[in-house]
């Protein structure tokens, strides 16, 4: 195949390329420009939300919206710094007002959530993958069914699977513990991981395998020290989605967890809807560290995950 | 979604169950655990779905299939079967749609591509919860930006605000926070199929003199069909299940125009009807089910 | 000495230093900081054992202001029963599901300064917002496993929970476990009878009282000429000039929480239906909700609905008190609790331009033996709640002691101030020093509770008590009204729906002899 685009391309493109260069520059250009502006407006909400996690109170209920404005740092004093909510009403007004109490500190949260989400994707990994390896490989008559059936796991309405969940883990004493957590967080990220890492599997030829095990390695060394090198991107990008859909889940975990486990999206929920109205700039600054702390991680591994789903998951 | 058969090829010769050559061993511990949280719940849900609980024995209590009698009957889940429909529609033809052009821009070529790719994931790493709560201070009906920016456009007016009003264009508020938060979703998983296409159809489209838009139409979309196809799953699976916006955006209304069925049964789940939530899940789930199995089987998906 | 005990160190120096400079006074210094919550171990520094760089002020500087029954006074009678009696369950773990409320937060602060120290008991205090709360409390009873040991009840669910609680008269019979100076008889009663109480059995210890009372914006009305509305007629009229005096400056005649499928709706709803003379049942316990008085109580509420900023079909509490802060309505009939916010600089555009005033007169009233279910019509909507100790608690004791602390006189004033101004449900917090320094224009005023306590002693109204309340009134009510509110229904098919439920809930419940 190489061969054959190496003598195709000149005689139908190299004419082009020198004359129009400028031109396919220019469209290059177009093109930024273009994903520039769509860059903006998809970050928008997320720039906006993070002008709130600085912005006096008195700021966010007002239009045309202020972009510039002398910053605040009290949300973060109080959410990432621990400083007493009550001290920062007292500094800020001289009085105390609507709320009091500490459970803003929201540090917390961040770091059950980091650690919920990054021990189950370990673990859809872990079961998923050699889950996908077999049913890549091995002679199964009826392995579309047994995908479909992994799939349809995906299936419940979470609102429903909540209150089975519930009595189960009431029965097992696991209310309110991680590893109840992260459990659940496994088995609901599971059905994608196996699918994804499946096609990848499938990318890797067959015999690679065999070549491997005619060289005396076991069907289980083949896998662990030949086969999966072959996937790691592909295995990079299952785990960045795993982490994300884990980060964000809501209900099970809210169903679940009490008060010794809470995670990022549980906590910001009691930021809203109190009495005493929803606190903008309390619930901006909570999402924004908790969104900065991911994003440094997505920076990290996007490559991966562009790259590791091109070579599998989704092609044709 | 490959279609990878050279296993098939090769002589099957029986082998123990339990032998590593077998495919049991190695799905194993993923079986168990899917089976303990899918099974017991579907289990659960469909003994569930047959009963009433009752307060006073703190109990449930056996009603036969009234619930399910209920069910058919019961024009609020016919609204909520409706909005769900409506709205995953909607959802997912903009999303695919602009996650198509915006994934066929990427891949055509742009200056720092990488930069562009992390930002667009930042959506994605938006719990949908705390999403629903941005949009709610931007789709405020005196206050919000985007409602700022719609009415000096002129596009709705301030008697009808995103939220608010008789709601008329309530469900279009809340499909903003889904649209933006899943079209990057779309965007990642088509470019890398855009990425992953064989170039030799191209190269021979345009020996042939194919413009731009014939070589999109016959040749690139069938050759993203099954990529298409994976995005389309597991976006309608979501979709029709879809809740955080609702609950915290609308909570179903105004009056029940953002009613989707699984707010409905969160609704009943909160009011303690839970033989009814059964119902409605293993209904919604029977309905899930049904569709992505025709899908695959219309589309000719196959594992 | 970790950061966070740094920073309060820190942060007390430096306010010391302002009254050092006569920027502040010595009064207002200690008062600011027994109000932040910092407890004993600020005290402690403060009276001169920690640092030296801090003012010393004397001991009975900080007993007059933490008041003689604080527990922050080692001496009291309060801390000494904390230890002695509260001592006995050291190493007792337990927990308290309860709506995210200001006071719940000031009491949990302060529990963690006083209760947590003294007793020994460690309590988990989880804190939702309303609708969680009620999934919370539905699950743990349902399997009657316990999982909380005190239940946050919501007075409309009092009917459904009422036998998952222990009795509280059989806790008071312990008396070697009442808290001295505890005093049932403080809490007013009103709020006995009508959020504790279910078929005339104490079944709960009240919390909290968050009450309708009118809030109507000062500077307009003067500029406008307008007084103070006494009748409902009044109250439409105002409303009217406002809006279309003001409404092309941006300020809408009034504003409401009508988030549709959410019980604010519900609650707004009442207050019109009772103020003309309807109610939700008869006392022969079937519904009369749609009779002409309720389709002119809804017409009335349509009308309302005219004046006011499109956003409030999607708005509950919450969003109501915020458009009212940034100066988007001239009047309203809603919850007082948001009221102290209005004063609050940071985070409102009206300081000192709210006033709060006593419902108008509603054009009929009836009584409560008119209505069914200890329903008592009245404008003043409370929306009240009551803690209670689960009947499947394995520490019913240790609960006890929790629960009397919690409610009682010294916490509940500092729960109200702390909280913001909240609304007590005891008569002597209303009276109380150092509630009464609240009452002038400040963040957290109270000088509404004159209004309150008026509202609470004579108008209030209380939704029916019955098991199926908590389901009808949101998953039914708020929903149908829903669709009138937005113009998908007209009101009498809106009112018939309410009715039907109404009736088919009762039935339902009578078949199966709950109620």
């Amino acid at each position: 195949m190489a061969a054959e685009r190496l003598t195709a391309k000149p005689v139908a493109t190299t004419p082009k390329v020198d004359r129009l260069a400028w031109l396919r520059d220019g469209r290059t250009w177009l093109r930024t420009i273009l994903i520039v502006f769509i860059v903006f407006i998809f970050v928008f909400p997320i720039y906006f939300w993070f002008l709130a996690s600085f912005k006096p109170f008195g700021l966010i209920f007002t239009l045309p919206p202020v972009f510039f404005f002398e910053p605040t740092f009290t949300w973060y004093s109080v959410v990432l710094g621990g400083v007493p909510y009550n001290k920062v009403m007292l500094e800020l007004t001289g009085a105390l007002t609507s709320t009091g109490g500490g459970l803003y500190y929201s540090v917390p949260y961040i770091i059950d959530s980091i650690i919920i989400a990054t021990i189950s994707t370990l673990l859809v990994v872990l079961v998923g993958t050699p889950a996908a390896y077999a049913l890549s490989r091995f002679p199964m008559r009826r392995r579309h069914d047994v995908a479909f059936w992994i799939l349809s796991t995906r299936m419940m309405p979470v609102v429903v699977a909540a209150m089975p969940f519930f009595l189960m883990y009431r029965a097992l004493g696991w209310i309110d513990t991680y590893h109840g957590v992260v459990l659940v967080h496994t088995v609901i990220n599971l059905p994608l991981a196996i699918l994804l890492l499946k096609s990848f599997f499938d990318e890797v030829p067959f015999d690679l395998d065999e070549a491997a095990m005619v060289d005396g390695a076991t069907r289980w060394q083949a896998f662990y020290k030949v086969i999966i090198y072959y996937v790691l991107p592909g295995l990079a990008a299952t785990a960045i989605l795993s982490f994300i859909f884990s980060w964000n889940e809501f209900l099970l975990t809210l169903t679940l967890t009490r008060t010794s486990v809470r995670t990022m999206p549980v906590a910001a929920s009691t930021f809203d809807t109190a009495t005493g109205g929803t606190e903008w700039g309390f619930l901006a600054a909570l999402g924004t560290s908790a969104m900065v702390s991911v994003f440094i991680f997505v920076l990290f591994v996007q490559r991966h995950l562009v790259r590791g789903l091109t070579m599998g998951a989704v092609k044709g | 979604m490959q279609a990878t058969r050279s296993h098939e090829t090769r002589t099957r010769r029986r082998v123990p169950l339990w032998s590593p050559e077998a495919p049991l061993i190695w799905m194993a511990p993923a079986i168990i655990l899917l089976l303990l949280y899918s099974i017991y719940p579907l289990i659960y849900n469909i003994w569930t779905s047959f009963h009433k609980f009752d307060p006073l024995v703190r109990d449930f209590v056996w009603v036969g299939g009234e619930n399910w009698s209920t069910l058919f009957t019961d024009l609020r889940a016919l609204n909520a079967v409706r909005v769900t429909f409506t709205y995953s529609a909607i959802a997912l033809s903009v999303q695919l749609t602009l996650g198509l052009a915006i994934a066929m821009l990427l891949d055509a070529g742009v200056y720092g591509r990488g930069l562009w790719q992390s930002l667009l994931i930042l959506p994605m790493v938006t719990p949908p919860a705390v999403v629903g709560l941005i949009f709610r201070l931007l789709e405020h009906s005196e206050y919000g930006v985007i409602s700022w920016v719609l009415y000096s456009a002129g596009l709705i007016g301030r008697q009808e605000p995103l939220l608010g009003g008789t709601g008329q264009n309530a469900l279009f508020g809340v499909l903003l926070a889904d649209i933006w938060q899943w079209t990057p979703f779309c965007i990642l998983i088509l470019l890398a199929g855009l990425k992953a296409l064989p170039t030799d159809p191209l190269e021979a489209a345009e020996v042939d003199g194919a413009n731009a838009w014939q070589k999109f139409w016959h040749v690139k979309l069938p050759l993203l069909r099954n990529v298409l196809a994976v995005v389309i799953l597991f976006r309608i699976i979501d979709l029709f299940r879809v809740f955080d916006y609702i609950y915290v955006m609308t909570s179903g209304g105004p009056g029940q125009r953002t009613e989707t069925i699984s707010y409905y049964a969160y609704q009943t789940y909160v009011f303690i009807n839970w033989g009814y939530t059964a119902t409605l899940g293993v209904a919604i789930l029977v309905v899930i089910w049904l569709t992505a199995f025709l899908y695959t089987r219309i589309f000719h998906v196959e594992w | 000495m970790n950061e966070i005990d740094r920073q309060q160190r820190l942060w007390i120096a430096k306010q010391a230093e302002k009254v050092r400079k006569g920027r502040m006074t010595r009064r207002e210094f200690i008062r600011a900081a027994a109000m932040a919550g910092f407890g004993i171990t600020s005290m402690r520094y403060l009276t001169g054992c920690a640092a030296p760089q801090a003012p010393v002020p004397t001991p009975a500087q900080v007993a007059a202001t933490a008041g003689p029954e604080s527990a922050i006074e080692p001496t009291s009678e309060t801390a000494k029963w904390l230890r002695d009696v509260g001592g006995q369950f050291r190493g007792t773990t337990l927990r308290v599901v309860s709506e995210s409320t200001p006071p719940s937060r000031a009491i949990s602060q302060i529990m963690q300064e006083e209760f947590i120290p003294l007793t020994g008991i460690n309590v988990e205090w989880e804190q939702l917002p309303l609708d969680q709360v009620l999934a919370k409390i539905s699950q743990d009873t349902a399997g009657g496993l316990g999982q909380n040991d005190i239940y946050y009840w919501d007075q409309a669910w009092i009917g459904r929970f009422v036998n998952d609680g222990v009795d509280p008269q059989e806790m008071m019979q312990k008396t070697e476990l009442s808290m001295p100076n505890w005093n049932f008889d403080d809490f007013l009663p009103p709020l006995v009878e009508n959020i504790a109480t279910y078929k005339g059995k104490l079944a709960a210890i009240p919390y909290d009282i968050p009450i309708f009372i009118m809030m109507y914006r000062k500077d307009i009305f003067e500029e406008l000429g307008l007084s103070v509305p006494t009748t409902m007629d009044e109250y439409l009229e105002v409303v009217r000039a406002i809006y279309e005096a003001k409404s092309g400056d941006g300020v809408y005649g009034t504003t409401a929480q009508w988030k549709s499928g959410h019980y604010a709706l519900e609650c707004n709803w009442t207050a019109w239906h009772w103020a003309h003379g309807a109610s939700i049942f008869g006392a022969d316990e079937v519904s009369n909700l749609n009779d002409e008085r309720g389709i002119a109580a809804a017409n009335y509420m349509l009308e309302l609905g005219k004046y006011m900023p499109p956003g409030v079909t999607t708005w509950d509490w919450s969003g109501e008190g915020d458009s009212f802060a940034q100066g988007l309505a001239g009047i309203y009939i809603s919850w007082g609790e948001f009221f102290p916010g209005f004063d609050d600089p940071s985070r409102s555009k009206i300081v000192g331009l709210a006033e709060a005033a006593p419902c108008p007169k509603e054009i009929a009233l009836r009584t409560k033996a008119e209505c069914g279910f200890d329903e008592t019509p009245g404008i003043s909507h409370q929306g009240g709640s009551s803690l209670a100790i689960s009947r499947y608690s394995k520490n019913i004791d240790a609960a006890w002691i929790f629960l009397q602390w919690a409610t009682s006189a010294d916490i509940t004033v500092r729960a109200s101030i702390l909280g913001g101004g909240a609304s007590p449900t005891r008569r002597s917090t209303f009276t109380d020093p150092r509630t009464l320094e609240f009452n002038k224009v400040v963040p957290g005023t109270t000088r509404h509770f004159a209004v309150t306590l008026d509202a609470i002693e004579n108008r209030m109204g209380t939704e029916p008590h019955h098991p199926a309340w908590a389901a009808l009134s949101v998953d039914s009510f708020a929903v149908e009204l829903g669709k009138m509110t937005t113009g998908q229904q007209d009101v009498k098919t809106t009112l018939d729906n309410m009715k039907a439920a109404a009736d088919k809930a009762v039935a339902m419940f009578r078949q199966h002899q709950y109620a």
